[in-house]
């Protein structure tokens, strides 16, 4: 076997053809994981900046305030969910859905999402990252790799003749084909290897990555072997390979999301945002018991606080951002339901087509994927909530403002224990 | 003892049509065996049934003594297989493309065996480093003969060897078959050629309509007549 590849690889080595597509997919490599770790680096270095920033923003914010509310009021918090070390690979949902933000701990909901529509230009086009390459790119590179392995040696006239001389098939279009694959995967991922040496990925993401990689390449080789069987001419044998690639790259991802976003109604977030920014512009022309009657449900403990004496008080102003965040909070579970279950419904079509596998596999290890992004999401709700949690024992019961008390005001963490969304 | 290539009875059905029917004949060690026919009669369909790339409808192949279908591999390891026209590698040299052929088939020969195997075929050697591409028909024959004799197969089927080659080309490679079945190799020629096939063959099978209607011995160490075959062969042509 070893003789049939080294003489296979000396034949590639002379396939001026061959060469051209290889060549192609290590500087489509070469360009999809730089644009990937600019990316990365670019999103870093805004991450680092606006982290600088933000404490120093805070600090100056603070400095000027004379009570609780206004403390809350006017302290801004970055929180962000940083690029993994594998992010470089597969943008993924960081090109669709929010990254980061400034939170103030104002009603939640409306900050959350009033970023959605950001980015809504990749949300169509795409990106070309290692995960793009992989999924639609590599399989087109290994089509015309393959397609006419056979049939340009019939229509030379030495089909016959190199069979015969090689005894069976499997001694001559095994190893040359494999030799062809190989060289394609090897070529597709040293850059992504090297890389992940530069960015610190684990060992272990860069081996499944790889191994992603070659079990999709190792698909579209059997795809291609049973369509190269037909005897029929070279140029029939490529369109019909680029129609299954058309088939189960592109349509069918488009028309399987198409069918579970249909299946799936999404609240727009500006639904959410709308109805939460409604309910707190109401909230000014209510009697105030409307707004702290069923605050004080939320938090008994502070029910001997709710009683609102004066025309504005921030712990009324405060609670009807609550109740802001309350009344959007079904649409934004509905939200969150709905995209979880298009993100389950997508893992289960994605079974039928290659391309989105090998996206999705690429997504999940990047962190990158609708369940990270989620995550993150959550990670920003956890965290707001710990700013309630910091304000209102002091705010409520109205304790003498005490900036000192100001050094304990939550952090955020942008990487929490587990990022598992629940349910 | 078992002939090394034996045709029994064999039937071809290719597309609904009778491609061979009931041909039987057995071709002796060191012997030179044609099939003479025109187009269609069936003769390279003969030699790819040997070769295990068309499955007998009916009757039998073998090669020495072992049924071709039973094992492809072995039959195709005994014999070498000069197609019509070969076609080798273009963008290789002759160098090359033997050697990538030679590794196909799993021998290897060193550089001085090659170069053997093209003079006797006559190959210039300022051509041998040159890629095929640049190649008259007849060198790109040279060529792909100069292979079939570096295989050192006991057998080897012959589909139209001469075509494209020049008188006197066509006579130095019979000069070389004959030399091959001297040697012992057992050879199986399909040509059209009726004055080849006399110059070179022991025995000529007449192929018509994928029939063998005629056969014809060189006996007494005398060519078969060629005005004798021809007349053969028109006749038949025109039935």
């Amino acid at each position: 076997m070893l003789s049939n590849l080294a003489r296979e690889t000396r034949f590639l080595a002379k396939d001026r053809g061959a060469l051209f597509w290889l060549a192609l997919a290590l500087t489509l490599s070469v360009i999809a994981v730089s644009f990937g770790v600019a990316e990365v680096r670019e999103q870093r270095s805004t991450i680092a900046t606006l982290t600088k920033e933000d404490a120093a923003d805070r600090q100056n914010a603070l400095k000027t305030q004379e009570d609780w509310g206004g403390a809350a009021y006017y302290a801004l918090h970055f929180t962000y969910a940083p690029p993994s070390d594998f992010a470089f690979a597969a943008m993924g949902q960081r090109d669709s859905s929010p990254w980061k933000h400034r939170i103030k701990m104002l009603a939640l909901e409306g900050q959350i999402h009033e970023a959605d529509t950001r980015n809504a230009d990749f949300g169509l086009v795409g990106r070309f990252d290692f995960a793009f390459l992989a999924a639609c790119v590599a399989p087109l590179l290994l089509i015309l790799l393959l397609y006419d392995l056979r049939a340009s040696e019939r229509t030379a006239r030495r089909h016959d003749l190199l069979v015969a001389t090689a005894g069976s098939s499997s001694r001559l279009w095994f190893p040359r084909a494999f030799v062809r694959v190989a060289a394609l995967a090897l070529l597709l991922l040293i850059p992504l290897w090297i890389a992940a040496i530069m960015q610190g990925t684990s060992f272990v993401i860069t081996a499944q990555a790889s191994m992603i990689l070659v079990g999709a390449l190792l698909v579209w080789w059997v795809i291609t072997e049973l369509i190269s069987r037909i005897d029929a001419l070279p140029s029939i044998l490529l369109t019909s390979m680029i129609g299954v690639w058309l088939a189960l790259a592109i349509l069918m991802p488009a028309i399987s999301k198409a069918a579970i976003d249909a299946n799936n109604p999404v609240p727009d977030g500006g639904e959410i945002l709308l109805l939460q920014r409604e309910t707190v512009n109401d909230a000014w022309d209510l009697p105030k018991d409307d707004t702290m009657l069923p605050f004080a449900a939320l938090y008994p403990e502070l029910s001997d606080h709710v009683q609102i004496d004066e025309g504005f008080e921030w712990k009324w102003y405060y609670a009807f951002q609550q109740m802001g965040d309350e009344k959007a909070s079904p649409l934004s579970q509905q939200y969150r339901g709905a995209r979880l279950a298009r993100d389950r419904q997508a893992g289960l079509v994605s079974y039928l087509s290659p391309a989105s596998f090998v996206e999705r596999g690429f997504e999940r290890l990047a962190g990158t994927d609708a369940a990270s992004m989620i995550a993150y999401e959550d990670n920003v709700r956890n965290f707001h909530a710990g700013l309630r949690a910091f304000h209102y024992p002091l705010m409520f019961p109205e304790v003498p403002y005490d900036a000192a008390l100001l050094n304990d005001l939550p952090i955020y963490d942008p990487n929490p224990s587990s990022h598992d969304p629940s349910p | 003892m078992t002939s090394p290539l034996e045709a029994r009875s064999l039937s071809l059905i290719r597309e609904g049509n009778d491609v061979l029917d009931g041909v039987s004949f057995t071709v002796a060690q060191g012997e030179i065996f044609a099939l003479l026919g025109g187009n269609g009669a069936g003769k390279s369909s003969t030699l790819l049934t040997f070769l295990g790339f068309l499955e007998p409808s009916d009757g039998d192949v073998l090669v020495h003594g072992e049924n071709v279908g039973s094992d492809i591999a072995a039959a195709r390891s005994a014999i070498a297989y000069l197609p019509e026209a070969a076609s080798l590698y273009g963008h290789m040299t002759a160098y090359e493309n033997l050697d990538y052929f030679l590794d196909l088939a799993g021998k290897s020969a060193g550089r001085s065996d090659i170069d053997a195997a093209l003079d006797r075929v006559a190959l210039p050697d300022e051509a041998r480093t040159r890629r095929l591409q640049s190649y008259s028909k007849g060198m790109r024959q040279k060529t792909a003969i100069a292979l079939a004799l570096l295989r050192e197969t006991p057998i080897l089927l012959l589909d139209e060897p001469t075509s494209g080659l020049d008188p006197v080309a066509i006579d130095e490679f019979h000069d070389l078959v004959t030399a091959l079945a001297k040697g012992g190799q057992t050879i199986l020629m399909v040509t059209h050629d009726v004055y080849g096939a006399c110059q070179v063959a022991d025995r000529i099978g007449l192929l018509r309509g994928g029939q063998l209607v005629g056969s014809f011995t060189a006996e007494n160490g005398e060519r078969i007549d060629t005005e004798t075959v021809h007349a053969a062969f028109a006749q038949r042509q025109s039935a």
